[in-house]
């Protein structure tokens, strides 16, 4: 049965687009324009994921409260905000209430199938988890990758990455000791217009949440004028 | 020259200054005005006077009988004038207080050649004593012998006259020892007192005059004598003729008379000298006529006068006036006399007072006379003296339609002029003081108005940095001022507060534009995808590719807009850190390399670490700009120099390339927003990059700054950050030698 996936976008052609491209993908797809035919909608059946405009119509933050009101009902499920607000503010708020990713516009409506497809995986591997051991884990030293999962663990202690930085720090430590250029790492994002400041930003976050757990993180090393590099403890 | 070039007018004190002369003229109008006043005043005396003396004429209007008392016509008569002395006469035989009076010619009498026994007669009239003053030549002076009986036998005096009750009056005077003159009534003969007893009503004393040499060279009596006495007029009657005869005795053993020498007409027709006074019942009418400060004088026709009464009054000395005004007007008396004459030149108001004074005087009562005693009143000035001025006025008397005589009431007008020069003076002294304290006034105001302006003025220009950003919304200063200065600053108030809000919406303009360019660009980027998706046969054609790059191509303007607008604002939320800023320039100018690979890159840094509290990446993003910068001017094939070096607190970063030089002004305006070098063709850049070097430089509390090498061959770009661990020791260099050295 084909996943059932909601958009929430105001504009009418972006609309369109996004669910031509996703129905073409072979998704079930279901668009609103607003906030409340959204809710209407998921009063009678939750989908497998939401892509979210932030801006509705005149609501500036339309889009945080339905997936808060999503979260709410099924906190599992995969939320994706995509949108032209692109402040550090934003995007901050926005994963802090439990979306998956933050997209800024333009996308690239490739990107986006791809990722849909692998937040749904995650989703599943994440609930068939709780059964099947680790089968994907990944160790380079004390830190432990589960690709299937995009869950990351530092010396045992679970670590919240986005879908962003999780791509990132899977690029980043792929050939450990070697410096990976901006370039690979602006591929590992996924999105279509990304500068050295977007990594810079990603990668300062990523060693903020690593610091988080453990103070004396410092692994992740700027190659100035290149790119980055994971080091050994 | 650059002083000059700055000077643009004078300053708002200097003009309110200028301005405030033109109250000089104040001055001036009251001194017009006063001059004005002066002539009224003048005027109304002169009415009233003419009118006193209209006054006084009627009164002896058609009284001809008291004019007949004289003779018409002087024809039968030596008339022997008696002038009015001004002066109380002392009896000393000096007639220097006759005077006027003495400054007259003397009769003389006699043989004419100034002989023995011929003498010289001064005859004057004070209240009702005529007073005589003689001047006679004798050879020898013979006293009278108290021992002898006989009063002819020694020099004396015969007097003639015409008594009250019509009969024929003698009198001799003689010499007595003691310088006295002695009066007796004579016998027919002029031999005996016709009484015993002296005549006391006539005083008089005689002084031998000494004539330098003869006399003191002989020691005998002096040859020239000086008789001083009077008579009281009532001897001499209504008539008042008399005679005088000098009778001279030379030998004092002898005691013959050898010569006498008269006052009688030569052709002896009459015995007596007609002593011309004023006429008494005159004199009477008028006495009770006068007043303070007025001199009544009745003429006749013949210009004889007949009465006076009264003085002018004497002009009050200056010290009684000086008094009730102080010490300062007496010192600006000294200024208001100055001013005054000048004034009185430049008006020509005034004759010269020093010349012919008296002259004028005397010719313009004259005038008065003769204008009246042809039937005009006539009113005159007539300046006496510098301080001194009288008002004559004249009116005639009339009998019958025949002119009789003319009534002259002079009056001194002191009382006008001295107010006239207080007057002068207090305007004077008023005026200096408000001048001063309008100026005082004007100066505080200006200075204040200067203040307030300037205040104004630097708080305006401060409200705008050298960048050209607002500072402010607003001003604090004058915005509740209620003159123009206070609209001034309301309105440049009001712009600032409106250019902040322009200046806020210029800011917010890059996001709101990427904010709603995003969203068509967004619709545009998934339409063609979808487009590729739908028609799998064009994903080839040129026109998907270059539309989709022509989406890109705008995608990253937007961004790169933005992300200039939001710097700042971004730079406030980076955690700085302490980095050792060589070992960060020596990897990523080693990475340049990398992704530069046509152009080479040289690095020199210091020795010891430079250690500096920064946000690294944003230090790397600014040495990509300065290194895209570099890349795009350097002559391909030099190198691109990074150099770093550290003096004294600073570290200082220099980016050098070889290629065109920058004109002077492009070095001080190359780190502004929006200015670029690149000339037209290079659409992809704003002038944003140079711009976000400036911003991170100075958000680390560091400078930016351009040089040309000294040998014009190239740029540098010099970037100075304080250093966390100042090197001790160290001193600046010139900018300019460490961009040649880089």
């Amino acid at each position: 049965m084909a996943k059932h996936i909601v958009i929430v976008e105001d504009d009418p052609d972006q609309r369109a687009n996004y669910a031509d491209a996703i129905t073409n993908k072979g998704y079930q797809v279901s668009a609103y324009g607003n906030r409340d035919e959204a809710l209407a909608a998921f009063e009678d059946e939750l989908p497998d994921l939401a892509i979210l405009d932030i801006i509705l119509g005149d609501e500036v933050d339309a889009g945080f409260q339905l997936c808060r009101e999503l979260l709410a009902r099924s906190p599992s499920m995969p939320v994706i905000f995509l949108t032209e607000r692109i402040n550090e503010i934003d995007k901050i708020s926005g994963l802090r209430l439990g979306a998956w990713d933050y997209l800024p516009k333009p996308i690239s409506l490739d990107y986006l199938a791809e990722r849909i497809s692998s937040l749904l995986r995650i989703n599943e591997a994440r609930t068939s988890n709780l059964r099947n051991e680790n089968a994907s884990e990944k160790h380079i030293g004390d830190l432990a990758l589960d690709q299937e999962a995009l869950l990351v663990s530092w010396r045992g202690e679970r670590i919240d990455l986005s879908g962003t930085e999780f791509r990132m720090l899977a690029k980043l430590v792929r050939a450990p000791g070697h410096a990976v250029s901006y370039e690979t790492l602006m591929n590992a994002t996924m999105q279509s217009l990304v500068t050295n400041n977007t990594i810079n930003t990603h990668m300062r976050n990523i060693r903020k949440k690593f610091e988080a757990v453990d103070g004396e993180f410092s692994c992740i090393k700027s190659e100035y004028g290149f790119g980055y590099r994971w080091t050994k403890q | 020259m650059r002083l000059k070039l700055n000077f643009r007018g004078p300053r708002l004190g200097t003009k309110l200054a200028l301005m405030g002369l033109a109250l000089l003229v104040v001055p001036w109008f009251s001194y017009l005005q006063l001059v004005e006043m002066e002539r009224l005043l003048i005027q109304g005396q002169s009415q009233a006077q003419l009118l006193t003396a209209e006054g006084i004429s009627t009164l002896f209007n058609g009284r001809e009988d008291l004019f007949n008392d004289l003779p018409v016509t002087l024809e039968d008569f030596e008339a022997l004038y008696a002038e009015p002395l001004e002066n109380t006469i002392r009896l000393d035989g000096d007639a220097e207080d006759w005077g006027k009076a003495s400054a007259q010619e003397y009769l003389a009498f006699g043989s004419g050649d100034w002989q023995d026994s011929d003498f010289r007669l001064l005859l004057g009239e004070r209240s009702d004593y005529l007073y005589v003053h003689m001047h006679i030549k004798d050879e020898q002076l013979v006293y009278r012998d108290p021992d002898f009986l006989r009063l002819d036998n020694a020099d004396h005096i015969r007097l003639n006259y015409i008594g009250a009750g019509g009969e024929d009056g003698r009198m001799s005077l003689v010499f007595g020892a003691t310088n006295v003159l002695t009066g007796f009534a004579m016998d027919e003969q002029w031999r005996y007192a016709a009484t015993g007893d002296a005549d006391n009503r006539v005083q008089g004393v005689l002084r031998p005059l000494t004539v330098a040499g003869v006399g003191a060279a002989d020691g005998g009596p002096s040859q020239e004598v000086a008789l001083e006495f009077r008579i009281p007029l009532s001897l001499l009657g209504s008539r008042q003729y008399f005679g005088l005869t000098f009778v001279d005795v030379d030998d004092p053993l002898q005691r013959q008379v050898v010569r006498s020498t008269q006052t009688l007409p030569k052709e002896a027709n009459q015995n007596f000298n007609l002593v011309v006074l004023r006429t008494p019942e005159v004199r009477n009418i008028v006495q009770g006529l006068g007043y303070s400060g007025a001199k009544i004088l009745v003429i006749d026709s013949l210009q004889r006068v007949r009465a006076e009464v009264g003085a002018t009054r004497k002009p009050t000395s200056e010290d009684e006036s000086g008094l009730q005004f102080g010490m300062v007007t007496r010192q600006l008396t000294v200024a208001g006399d100055f001013i005054g004459s000048l004034s009185q030149q430049l008006l020509n108001t005034d004759p010269d007072p020093d010349n012919g004074q008296t002259e004028a005087s005397v010719n313009q009562r004259e005038r008065a006379v003769e204008v009246s005693l042809a039937g005009d009143p006539i009113a005159l000035r007539n300046p006496v003296s510098t301080n001194e001025e009288l008002i004559l006025a004249a009116h005639p008397i009339v009998s019958a339609d025949q002119v009789i005589g003319t009534v002259v009431v002079e009056q001194n007008i002191d009382d006008i002029l001295r107010f006239q020069r207080t007057a002068l003076e207090q305007v004077l002294l008023l005026t200096l003081l408000s001048l001063l304290a309008i100026f005082l006034a004007l100066i505080a105001f200006a200075g204040r108005l200067a203040w307030r302006i300037r205040n104004l003025r630097q708080e305006a220009s401060s409200a705008i940095d050298a960048r050209g950003r607002l500072r402010r919304g607003g001003l604090l200063n004058e915005m509740n001022a209620g003159d123009e200065i206070g609209d001034l600053a309301r309105s440049v108030s009001n712009m600032l507060e409106k250019l902040k809000q322009h200046n806020g919406f210029l800011e917010n303009m890059p996001r709101t534009l990427r904010h709603e360019i995003n969203n068509p660009l967004n619709t545009l980027s998934t339409s063609l995808q979808n487009l590729a998706e739908e028609h799998p046969g064009i994903d080839s054609s040129k026109y998907l590719e270059s539309a989709k790059r022509g989406v890109h191509r705008i995608g990253s303007i937007v961004q790169n807009l933005a992300d200039a607008a939001n710097l700042e604002e971004a730079l406030e939320a980076e955690e700085l850190e302490e980095i050792d800023l060589n070992e960060l320039l020596a990897s990523y100018v080693a990475n340049c390399g990398a992704s530069h690979n046509k152009v080479s890159f040289e690095y020199s840094g210091s020795n010891n670490p430079a250690i500096v509290l920064v946000s690294d990446f944003r230090i790397e993003q600014m040495l990509d700009k300065l290194v895209d910068n570099a890349v795009d001017f350097h002559r391909s094939d030099t190198p691109i120099r990074v150099h770093l070096e550290c003096f004294g607190d600073i570290v200082q970063i220099a980016v050098a390339n070889r290629g065109p030089a920058l004109p002077e002004a492009k070095l001080l305006s190359i780190f502004d927003s929006m200015v670029s070098h690149r000339g037209p063709d290079n659409r992809l850049h704003f002038g944003l990059g140079l711009h976000v070097v400036r911003i991170i430089a100075e958000h680390h509390g560091g400078t930016a700054m351009a040089v040309n090498l000294e040998d014009r061959s190239g740029v540098a770009l010099l970037i100075r950050l304080p250093l966390v661990n100042p090197i001790l020791g160290g001193s600046p260099i010139r900018a300019e030698s460490r961009g040649n050295a880089g």
